[in-house]
């Protein structure tokens, strides 16, 4: 058994795949596991924010996704990626893994984030999203404790760096904020010595221990 | 598509960021769109290096977004006249580096934490092809560097003009006349009759070695001698003021002033190490260091009497144009200003020999060729001149030829004795084939025209850029009409012309900056300045331009040519500076046309100078680049 079958048999009766989904979904599934190990100047990040009815992951609907390329320590705004879950929910959705690929996404709020996407997902695409995320509701604090020790809501972020966005609370808006951020948090884990996903990721990991003995 | 939607938001979120800021607020819209869709946002933590001249030929354009970006300069030589520059949001650097693709010479350092858009060189530079508004913000910043480096150049001069004219120069370079002495046991009325003979004011005395022993001033002459019935008869040392102030040779004008002031003397002896007797300084020498003004030297012009008096005020002229150019004057306002008094100097010539020189009734017109016909004589000039006349009824034109002639001649040798050297090409209103009525001149003309071998083709070169000096100017006009319809529909003349004009290239390398002779100097003359003025001359024949002067007729010419008015001051800009390193380069105590004059190192230039040369010549390749396309050759 394939693995096209076994997440076809995971949809809901009668919802099947839009044409074209499925082999875009097959096309990214073949993409090797990226190198973790890449140095920023070389890697490509991609920043994923999400835009939601609420807060609530229980009640809330999920309004649209977008994400932004940080490809080479640059953000290109040509290489981007936005869509409503209106019209085609599973169309939207495998067009967001087809431009993240298998590269590290960048957040802010995974708890949230991904408890919105990854089900959703599962339900629709029928498939494990799986990647590595790298949170920077956490690894802020972790790179900038002189600004703010504990974790903080995202304009605080945005009001310590003077960063503005063009729409706040929209999905690509916000996003836009991340990815600025990002490159911040970038260069200041590049001058700890911390020069790849890798080493972001045990930043962040390292950090939430640490605040778990506190 | 959701690529696109995102595109739309983002690309369009730094075009709202852009369009806050000169020149993209007035960037067409095509330009505006292709620059926000290709710039992409990087991050420069606070203290971080953005760019170093180390880095190589910049490869990005930054605009900073948000924070703060420091240019300072480095290495030894500073390039403008600030040593560091903070630049904010809406900013960019670096311009002149990137568009001459060349390390920067500034380093551009985050002094907060910043964020910059950028684009690679190869969209700059596409940016600049697509957008008249960004190409002329880009070529106003390098006009502006040319501005820093004239004010640059103009300290340099305040500080070579202080030490040349000011209270800082030595008194060695003050003293005008061999001293005049006696020795003690000389009587006293022979000294005086000496004094009143030479009209000095002072009498010194010394010993046979020439050392110092009294003075005796004008002012002693009532008290000691007259009103004390001082017998004239006895020895001068009974009266003198023993033990004269001196001061060394190389002491200042100031430390002269000083002396006088504190020991209330209006005369000090200036003397050499071994103690002997160099000169005298008096107060009045010390005045006359004091600005020579325009105005004062006109005076002296027109009252000159005699040519010793024009040859002070020949002086003076190149001492004022050193305290214009420290003053900050422009090239071609300092160009003309040289011309006009050398104007005034040689027609006080001309008055003066015709003083003494018949020529009433002759109709005739001075002409000057060359630079002097220009406008643009510097301060290294030798003379080229000529006379148009027409000959009065029933008179014999060889008898009227040579009266001319024998005026013309004083008029060259008191030229010369002002310092204007004779022409060693003989061009000379004193040589008889220069000293032509209308219709010789016409057939003259005509035959360089109508033949135009090697040698007539140098000919129009210097001939053409003729005007009238002194006398009757209608027959310049005349002869420039006459001209002027001739050449203009000789086409095969002009595009001689034009070949000729192509022989010399701006001497712009190819690997290196630029292309030296074997000494690694640069004729800014022959290589420069005079690629300028050639190609002018054609244009203005072509088009009917009646100016002689270069800068006059490129400008107009210029509509008729439909060059743009940026295209044209930047060629004007270009002219202007190499003219302005011409006359840096002609040192005040150089005679005129001495060799060495108009040749530069350009490693000795500063970064800043380089690349303001480089981009002069640039502009005289364009210009030969128009004769090029419009002669095909």
């Amino acid at each position: 058994m394939n693995w096209i079958s076994r997440f076809i048999g995971g949809r809901g009766e009668g919802d099947a795949l839009e044409p074209g989904i499925a082999e875009a979904l097959a096309h990214w599934q073949a993409l090797p596991d990226v190198d973790l190990s890449r140095a920023h100047f070389e890697a490509r990040y991609v920043v994923v924010n999400t835009e939601a009815t609420g807060l609530d992951l229980d009640r809330d609907r999920l309004l649209a996704v977008g994400a932004i390329a940080i490809d080479g320590g640059l953000i290109t705004p040509v290489d981007s990626f936005y869509a409503t879950l209106d019209t085609s929910p599973s169309r939207a959705l495998s067009g967001l893994l087809a431009f993240a690929r298998k590269d590290p996404l960048v957040v802010y709020n995974a708890a949230f984030n991904l408890g919105m996407l990854e089900p959703l997902i599962e339900q629709r695409l029928g498939l494990g999203l799986d990647a590595n995320v790298i949170d920077l509701y956490f690894l802020m604090p972790a790179l900038f404790p002189e600004r703010h020790g504990n974790p903080v809501r995202l304009a605080e972020w945005m009001e310590s760096f003077g960063i503005e966005t063009f729409q706040r609370h929209h999905a690509l808006g916000d996003g836009w904020v991340i990815a600025q951020l990002f490159l911040a948090a970038q260069a200041r884990a590049l001058a700890q010595g911390a020069t790849s996903a890798r080493a972001l990721l045990e930043l962040e990991r390292a950090y939430r221990q640490y605040r778990r003995k506190a | 598509m959701s690529t696109a939607a995102a595109q739309q938001l983002l690309v369009g979120a730094s075009t709202d960021f852009l369009r806050h800021f000169s020149p993209f607020d007035r960037m067409e819209p095509t330009a505006l769109a292709y620059l926000a869709q290709h710039a992409v946002l990087g991050f420069h933590p606070r203290g971080s290096e953005i760019l170093t001249p180390e880095m190589g030929p910049s490869r990005h354009f930054y605009i900073i977004q948000r924070g703060k970006v420091q240019a300072r300069q480095t290495g030894a030589a500073v390039v403008t006249e600030y040593a560091s520059l903070s630049m904010g949001p809406g900013e960019c650097f670096p311009i002149g580096a990137i568009s001459a693709q060349r390390p920067s010479t500034n380093a551009y350092v985050a002094v907060e934490d910043s964020f910059c858009f950028q684009i690679t060189a190869d969209e700059f530079l596409h940016l600049m092809q697509i957008s008249p508004v960004f190409h002329l913000f880009c070529t106003q910043y390098i006009a502006s560097l040319l501005n820093q480096s004239r004010q640059q150049l103009q300290t340099t001069f305040s500080q070579r003009a202080a030490e040349q004219q000011t209270m800082t120069t030595p008194l060695g370079q003050l003293i005008k006349h061999e001293p005049v002495c006696v020795t003690p046991e000389t009587r006293t009325r022979a000294a005086l009759e000496k004094m009143n003979e030479l009209r000095i004011g002072c009498m010194v005395v010394t010993d046979a070695e020439r050392r110092p022993l009294g003075i005796l001033t004008q002012s002693d002459v009532l008290p000691r001698i007259v009103l004390a019935g001082f017998d004239l008869e006895r020895p001068i040392d009974e009266i003198m003021t023993a033990n004269p102030h001196q001061l060394p040779a190389s002491a200042s004008a100031y430390d002269a002033a000083l002396e006088m002031a504190t020991h209330g003397v209006r005369h000090l002896l200036v003397v050499d190490p071994n103690g002997r007797l160099k000169g005298v300084i008096s107060e009045r020498d010390l005045f006359s260091l004091q600005r020579i003004s325009l105005r004062q030297i006109r005076a002296g012009i027109e009252n000159a009497t005699d040519v010793s008096a024009l040859q002070h005020a020949s002086r003076d002229i190149r001492q004022l144009a050193l305290n214009l150019i420290a003053q900050g004057i422009g090239a071609e306002q300092l160009t003309q200003f040289i011309s006009a008094l050398n104007d005034a100097l040689t027609r006080r010539i001309i008055e003066l020999a015709l003083d003494r020189h018949d020529l009433v009734g002759v109709d005739f017109g001075w002409f000057a060729f060359g630079s002097e016909g220009r406008h643009e004589q510097t301060l290294s000039t030798d003379q080229d001149n000529g006379i148009i006349w027409r000959c009065p009824e029933l008179q014999d034109t060889e008898a009227v030829r040579r009266r001319l002639i024998a005026f013309a001649r004083e008029v060259n040798q008191s030229l010369a004795a002002c310092g204007f050297p004779l022409c060693k090409g003989n061009i000379m209103a004193s040589n008889p084939d220069l000293c032509l009525t209308v219709d010789e001149w016409k057939e003259r003309f005509g035959d360089w025209i109508r033949e135009p071998d090697p040698q007539a083709l140098l000919n129009a070169s210097i001939f053409f850029d003729f005007r009238v000096l002194y006398g009757n100017e209608r027959l310049g006009d005349q002869l420039r009409a006459w001209l002027n319809k001739l050449s203009r529909t000789s086409s095969n003349f002009l595009r001689m012309m034009a070949a000729n004009a192509l022989q010399v290239a701006p001497p712009l390398g190819r690997i290196r900056d630029f292309v030296v002779e074997d000494d690694g100097m640069i004729d800014l003359k022959k290589c420069g300045a005079r690629l300028f003025v050639d190609a002018a001359r054609i244009i203005a024949l072509r088009t009917g331009v009646d100016s002689s002067s270069t800068v006059q007729r490129l400008r107009q010419a210029s509509g008729k040519m439909g060059v743009s008015v940026e295209e044209v001051s930047a060629i004007i800009d270009g002219f202007h500076f190499i003219q302005l390193l011409r006359l840096r380069s002609q040192h005040l105590e150089t005679e005129h046309d001495a060799d060495g004059d108009n040749r530069i190192d350009p490693d000795a230039l500063n970064e800043l100078d380089r690349r303001i040369l480089k981009e002069a010549f640039r502009q005289a390749r364009k210009l030969q680049l128009r004769l090029k396309l419009d002669y095909q050759l």
